[in-house]
């Protein structure tokens, strides 16, 4: 079986779509601790497809505002900055994250919905783990599976062995993949983020959100978005053919204090905040 | 035959002959059919935590949610459609878990404890079940016949 070296894989990365220059800067307006309201406006405005967007939602039934909104000024004061984030955020994932990818028996949008579902539960971690950083969360919640929209081709040749190895030796999906394919995807989707320049954070939670114990000091970011993983997996948000079969570290939990009850209160918020998002993203 | 999806959180019942009630990606929730033989009547309920004390308001508005809200309600509406309690064909998908050795995360066995606990004070049996492991689960219920069928890794079984 040949599936190709990491090398090999990561020069596939440069034929895949680029990150939308939008997203770029807003990750970057947003990680500047002295950003502000008016930069976030300022990147959004040039993007017409962002702009229509935006204001389609905001206008949207879901807000029931009394009048239309009809500048980018105008949303960004009634929904506010993290918002208004989200959502530039999701519109432009979408188009990465919503094809069906095979490799690994995912329907179409079922890792949109599962990386959506991890990008608020990071955001909602953030409170009991005492984080500010909401807008880098949400965007590393977003891009944590994003190596899965690269190997997905290879893994789909692959594949059998992949699901096989999980089954008879009870092992973890990434470590099968390691095993068969000799990568996995959060390197993958890490080698990725930084071809697009992401800032180290996220590439970081990207690399070890299966792995919280391996950087050398405990990362809090990973550790959000291990758990928010955790908690999409457990609670079904858009599973693959990989199921539950990756391991969750217990060590994290006592890092931050939190018990399975606050897993739990966030897992039921998370699913609150999904159905506002499908919401947000049905026809109208 | 018309498809009717539940989502995570909800329940379902019918009694309209070629339905084919349905929810997708069970992985530490459970999904609970029930079917009356007689009635040709069924429900589906994908509940997601066992305990609505976590959070009594959500419960008022989504008892489907939880175990000890979810599972009662079914049961009421499956009556309403005019089945019968001992007749009720009674099978459990999910509960799944992660690969976590020392069971910090074990919500799915919870899961599953909460409904037999329920059923073992009502004297409720189940008639199959596929619980546990660490996959994800599609479960259909076919309001006509009553087959319920499992889909999980690209392959279905009859449950």
């Amino acid at each position: 079986m040949t599936t190709g070296t990491l090398d090999q894989i990561v020069a596939r990365v440069g034929a895949m779509p680029p990150l939308p220059d939008t997203v770029f800067r807003l990750v970057n307006v947003v990680s500047d601790p002295e950003s502000s309201l008016q930069q976030v406006v300022e990147v959004i405005r040039y993007d017409q497809v962002l702009t229509t967007e935006v204001l389609r939602v905001c206008n949207s039934a879901y807000f029931g505002l009394p009048r239309t909104v009809e500048s980018i000024d105008g949303a960004v004061r009634l929904l506010g900055t993290v918002k208004i984030f989200q959502l530039a955020m999701s519109v432009h994932a979408r188009a990465m994250l919503a094809s069906p990818l095979e490799g690994y028996g995912l329907p179409a949008g079922a890792l949109w919905i599962h990386s959506a579902g991890v990008a608020v539960g990071a955001q909602l971690l953030a409170r009991p783990m005492q984080l500010t950083q909401l807008g880098l969360l949400f965007t590393a919640g977003l891009l944590h599976d994003v190596g899965k929209t690269v190997l997905s081709e290879f893994v789909s040749e692959a594949y059998t062995e992949v699901v096989r190895r999980v089954v008879e030796d009870h092992t973890s999906f990434c470590e099968a993949e390691q095993e068969i394919l000799g990568f996995t995807h959060p390197e993958v989707g890490a080698r990725l983020a930084e071809s697009w320049n992401l800032p180290e954070s996220i590439v970081n939670c990207i690399r070890y959100h299966h792995a919280p114990d391996e950087p050398a000091v405990p990362d809090p970011l990973v550790d959000a978005v291990h758990l928010a993983d955790t908690i999409s997996l457990l609670l079904g948000i858009g599973l693959g053919d990989d199921g539950l079969a990756y391991r969750a570290d217990p060590a994290v939990m006592e890092r931050h204090g939190l018990s399975e009850t606050d897993l739990q209160t966030i897992g039921v918020d998370v699913i609150g905040e999904l159905r506002a998002v499908q919401e947000l993203f049905a026809k109208q | 035959m018309t498809s009717k999806v539940v989502d995570i959180a909800d329940l379902a019942v019918s009694a309209e002959p070629d339905t084919v009630l349905v929810t997708y990606s069970l992985g530490s929730c459970i999904g609970l059919t029930l079917w009356d033989p007689v009635t040709h009547a069924g429900g589906l309920l994908h509940y997601m935590l066992p305990e609505s004390q976590l959070c009594p308001d959500k419960a008022r508005n989504n008892p489907g949610m939880f175990c000890d809200t979810g599972v009662p309600k079914l049961f009421r509406a499956m009556y309403e459609l005019g089945a019968v309690k001992n007749r009720l064909v009674v099978k459990v998908a999910g509960g799944s878990q992660l690969l976590d050795d020392n069971g910090t995360f074990n919500i799915g066995k919870r899961n599953y404890l909460a409904l037999r606990k329920i059923f073992w004070k009502n004297g409720v049996m189940i008639d199959a079940e596929s619980v546990g492991g660490s996959v994800s689960r599609t479960m259909r219920l076919n309001i006509t016949t009553g087959e319920v069928v499992i889909r999980s890794r690209s392959q279905e079984v009859p449950l």
